[in-house]
């Protein structure tokens, strides 16, 4: 949810920090977007389009770089992936926040991320 | 002698920015928590859909508790005030954020509402977020404890499908259990799915009409009753 929105403050933060390098275009934005971040990545991309158009951001290249999920246990020391429960008779996939190892609740340390890296201008 | 290098027209620039769009609302949730903590207060978000229960838990929490706390109720809400009527009804003030076309609340939001009450006269507050399980999920506001309310009128699957609400989740309640054999939802089967995404997550079982399993959601979010 909140693709445009999200992707709305992604694009001002860009431009104003064009403008602010004096740039004369934009053309590539590298984002991070963890993936138990909501956003679907598409929509982000789609409403990124629309958003720049017509801007000096306009047909420039956003890379998107998803970040997996990731926890820490404080009972057994796991440091990892999350675990995704898969139920193919519903057809769903869903994170659990458990270590995989011990079963215990996990700290998570990545996966929540969105966070604009870089961009690159032409002056 | 100077000499002074020029960019060529044209030139590719890479500018780092690090810049993460969370951090706004993150800010506000720590300085809302650090307010709450110097005062004293305790605060527990509930969230659930539309229906779930989240006013009549809070209602009957409200009832259960004010004769040890003093309580204050903070409701977010589209348009109306019924639900936070309800609440001021029971003698507690009330504070309504009407969010307009946000479908969360938002810890900017609940600063606001922290600015209209006074904090030394308070021991608790409730905040009832906007009946979405999806959304909240993202926004932080600064609470102490993060209540989930699930009801089986929604059906077996409500945990399984929102597993992102549950991460940050102290207490997943699973409500109008009096309904749970015509609705044929098992609920050690809601119970089970809450633990297979977080086992941090306390559940409990609930009729807020009756108040049947309230003092469980007390206990599990460490506020003193009278039995």
């Amino acid at each position: 949810m909140h693709e445009f929105s999200r992707t709305s403050e992604i694009v001002d933060a860009v431009l104003s920090e064009a403008k602010k390098q004096g740039a004369l275009k934009v053309i590539e934005v590298e984002v991070e977007i963890g993936d138990l971040t909501f956003l679907g990545l598409e929509q982000v991309k789609f409403a990124y389009q629309v958003l720049t158009d017509k801007t000096i951001a306009d047909n420039s290249k956003l890379t998107i770089r998803q970040i997996q999920g990731r926890g820490r246990c404080g009972s057994c020391g796991y440091e990892g992936a999350l675990s995704y429960l898969d139920d193919p008779q519903f057809h769903m996939s869903f994170p659990t926040f458990n270590c995989p190892r011990c079963g215990r609740p996990l700290a998570i340390s990545a996966g929540r991320e969105c966070i604009i890296r870089r961009i690159r201008i032409t002056k | 002698m100077s000499s002074t290098v020029q960019s060529e027209p044209g030139e590719i620039f890479d500018i780092e920015l690090d810049e993460n769009l969370k951090r706004a609302n993150e800010l506000i949730a720590d300085e809302n928590r650090e307010r709450l903590r110097n005062h004293g207060v305790r605060t527990v978000d509930v969230m659930g859909s539309v229906g779930s229960g989240k006013t009549s838990l809070i209602e009957q929490l409200v009832r259960l508790l004010r004769g040890q706390y003093r309580i204050a109720a903070f409701k977010g809400d589209l348009t109306t005030k019924i639900d936070s009527e309800r609440i001021a009804s029971l003698g507690v003030q009330t504070v309504q954020i009407n969010t307009g076309r946000e479908c969360h609340l938002d810890a900017n939001l609940v600063r606001k509402a922290l600015g209209k009450i006074d904090l030394n006269s308070l021991d608790l507050i409730f905040i009832e977020n906007v009946g979405n399980l999806i959304c909240p999920a993202d926004f932080p506001l600064g609470s102490d404890k993060r209540v989930v309310v699930v009801s089986v009128t929604e059906g077996p699957y409500m945990v399984m499908k929102h597993p992102f609400i549950f991460a940050d989740a102290d207490v997943a309640v699973i409500n109008k259990i009096d309904l749970a054999e015509p609705m044929k939802v098992d609920t050690s089967r809601l119970a089970a799915d809450v633990r297979s995404i977080n086992a941090r997550t306390s559940i409990a079982l609930t009729n807020c009409r009756t108040g049947e399993g309230v003092q469980s959601v007390a206990s599990a979010l460490d506020l003193k009753h009278v039995s």
